[in-house]
């Protein structure tokens, strides 16, 4: 932790993308805090996808600049970036386990990347991991084919979370779970994020997940992006959102806080 | 009182043991994480508690704990306890007790992470056995495709309306069409190169002239049927396997079947009658190509004008020699059509499947039409063809 890195482990600054001749962000700036978790949402075709991408350096902004734990990605070859992408855990939609080898290897494979870690403390640690994602260790010999959606999301987050990162990406972490393996999710990536003092990126659909663990939230509307916290975004006069959490999906999460608030006041009396 | 263990480096992580009394205090400081596993591991190895019974683990001086330190030490702390030690945890923040508590679940079960094996001889036998089963199933899925094809295409002769024609004629530009360019430049270079051969082989004995004729047999029953059954395999039986796999994967063909549309009627059948159609037009123009081929190097490499090559032509073959080449092009025609299809419906789930199916399609196509070709050799010498 560098002085130079301050408390914003990313940082974007008049990001522009273009695909063709549309625009799909024009001037975004969005700081991301240490410790947080921070949501992205934003309708389909607003980029939340690709801004995910942009930061991990999979693709090159077409303006602007990102910053990721005080580096620019862009800038930087291979070779430097290691010790950045060290750094980092991402877990894709479907986990992007690699098909070829077991949850295991597949959970190893950023040991014998970037460190000289001792073998059996290696296997030791994976073993850990697996239990922190609430895999059973049986599902360490298994290949991503034999595994379910919602199994391989969390050796996709055993792989992620391997080498204790600062930063943890998820790109839509309960989409294509059922609501109850969804609520389960959110609790463990909640705990993780406490237990490891992780901060977390991600991008959701999902209005109950941003009800339940989102810090802050970022909204991507027209080109731009509005942050704030889920009451701040909440009372923001911009359409888009009003639709969005005035939805029949947005009042639903919403009553059950109400709910669980009213509760905490019928308790206090 | 004193300090028992000094640790190598011992500014990045550290442990140390004081006695007081009654408990031994094990104080632990400086950065627990995985950059520092070796140094912690040594830490552990070296820690003397003189067996105390009560045991003070002081985190007060941890500047930063992760998953590995906190192993290490959930490690060691059960090592103590199995030897009867109480252990009580001072000054350990709200973090670190909530992960040191998250290592307990690791320990419950002890099942292997690698996959068992029983040895190599004996994993040798479970794979042969493995590998034989599943031919002998493949081939009985393969003659139940064929079965399942056949009544569909009776079904269609019945109620010939409903044939796909645009369909059949779109998959029949594909097929034959756009591949007109790549197998009349294959073709056209095979005849070079056989006569180019033949010619200095049959030079020796000064019969150069009947290169001809070896030509004209050889290209018209085997090499232009041939090469073009491997290409339109290569070619065509790949792409509909790739199609049909990738509607599968997309669930384009369950969504056919609930909406009432027969897989083997709409996707099939077409491909199956375009290529049957196909394939020896293609084979004839592939004769051509090849034949034409020939006489260009036999024109300029034994000085003989075209008249000659034809006159010797005619007299190498008949029609019967064409009819024997051409027979079989339909056959070979729906033995690609029939595997490159049944592989591409066996697809399942991913995108990686896509791929292995595409290749199996192409081997396996290619493996029976020269099977078939050589059945189709003995049967014609044995009625004397």
């Amino acid at each position: 932790m560098t002085g130079s890195e301050s408390d914003s482990v990313i940082r974007v600054r008049g990001l522009v993308t273009r695909f063709g001749t549309q625009t799909v962000h024009n001037g975004l700036d969005l700081d991301v805090r240490r410790g947080e978790i921070l949501a992205i949402v934003g309708g389909s075709g607003t980029g939340k996808s690709v801004l995910l991408r942009t930061i991990l350096g999979l693709k090159s902004p077409d303006g602007g600049s990102v910053e990721l734990l005080g580096a620019t990605l862009e800038a930087l070859d291979e070779e430097a970036r290691r010790p950045v992408l060290k750094r980092i855990g991402v877990l894709f939609q479907d986990g992007a386990l690699f098909s070829a080898r077991t949850v295991a290897q597949n959970a190893r494979l950023p040991f014998l990347e970037h460190t000289d870690v001792d073998h059996r403390l290696v296997t030791q640690l994976i073993r850990v991991k697996l239990s922190m994602v609430g895999l059973p260790q049986s599902a360490g010999a298994k290949l991503p084919s034999e595994l379910s959606g919602g199994m391989r999301k969390r050796a996709g987050l055993a792989r992620a979370i391997a080498l204790d990162p600062d930063i943890l990406f998820l790109d839509e972490p309960t989409a294509g779970l059922d609501p109850i393996g969804a609520a389960n999710f959110d609790s463990l990536i909640r705990d993780l994020q406490q237990a490891l003092a992780l901060t977390v990126v991600m991008v959701t659909h999902d209005v109950d997940t941003l009800c339940a663990i989102a810090d802050r939230v970022a909204v991507l509307v027209d080109s731009k992006i509005i942050v704030g916290t889920l009451d701040e975004i909440r009372a923001h006069p911009h359409p888009w959102i009003q639709a969005y959490f005035d939805g029949p999906r947005g009042r639903a999460a919403r009553t059950g806080l109400a709910v669980s608030a009213g509760r905490a006041v019928s308790e206090g009396i | 009182m004193a300090d028992t263990t000094q640790l190598p480096n011992a500014r990045a992580a550290w442990a140390k043991t004081q006695f007081d009394g009654s408990a031994t205090r094990v104080a632990l400081g400086g950065r627990w994480t995985l950059a520092n596993s070796a140094i912690l591991e040594a830490a552990m190895q070296s820690l003397d508690t003189q067996g105390a019974e009560l045991l003070h683990i002081d985190l007060a001086a941890v500047d930063a704990i992760d998953t590995c330190g906190a192993w290490i030490l959930h490690r060691q702390l059960r090592r103590w306890q199995e030897r009867g030690a109480q252990i009580e945890l001072v000054s350990t923040s709200d973090a670190q007790a909530s992960l040191l508590e998250r290592m307990g679940v690791a320990d419950e079960e002890r099942v292997p992470l690698l996959r068992q094996s029983g040895g190599a001889l004996a994993e040798l036998a479970i794979r042969a056995g493995m590998a034989a089963t599943e031919v002998a199933g493949e081939a009985k899925a393969l003659i139940a495709f064929v079965g399942a094809t056949t009544v569909c295409a009776l079904r269609a002769i019945r109620r010939p309306g409903r044939v796909r024609f645009v369909s059949t004629v779109h998959h029949i530009e594909r097929i034959g069409i756009d591949a007109l360019p790549i197998l009349g430049l294959l073709a056209f270079l095979i005849g070079v190169v056989l006569a180019f051969q033949g010619a200095d082989q049959l030079r020796a004995y000064g019969a150069e002239v009947f290169t001809i004729n070896l030509l004209g047999v050889s290209i018209l029953r085997e090499i232009g049927v041939l090469i073009t059954a491997i290409m339109v395999a290569g070619r065509t039986g790949s792409a509909f396997a790739a199609e049909i796999g990738t509607m599968k994967v997309n669930q384009e063909v369950d969504a056919m079947r609930t909406i009432g549309l027969d897989p083997m009627e709409t996707l099939v059948l077409p491909r199956l009658l375009a290529l049957a159609i196909t394939l020896p037009l293609l084979v004839f123009f592939a004769n051509t190509m090849a034949l034409a081929g020939g006489a260009v190097m036999v024109m300029l490499g034994l000085d003989l004008s075209f008249e000659q090559f034809v006159e010797q032509l005619e007299n190498a073959v008949q029609l019967n020699t064409l009819a024997v080449g051409l027979i079989k092009a339909p056959v070979f025609a729906v033995l690609i059509g029939i595997v490159s299809c049944y592989e591409g419906l066996k697809v399942s789930g991913s995108a990686e499947s896509v791929g292995l199916h595409t290749t199996q399609s192409v081997v396996k196509s290619i493996f029976l039409v020269i099977v078939f070709d050589a059945a189709f050799s003995i049967f014609f010498s044995r009625i004397g063809l």
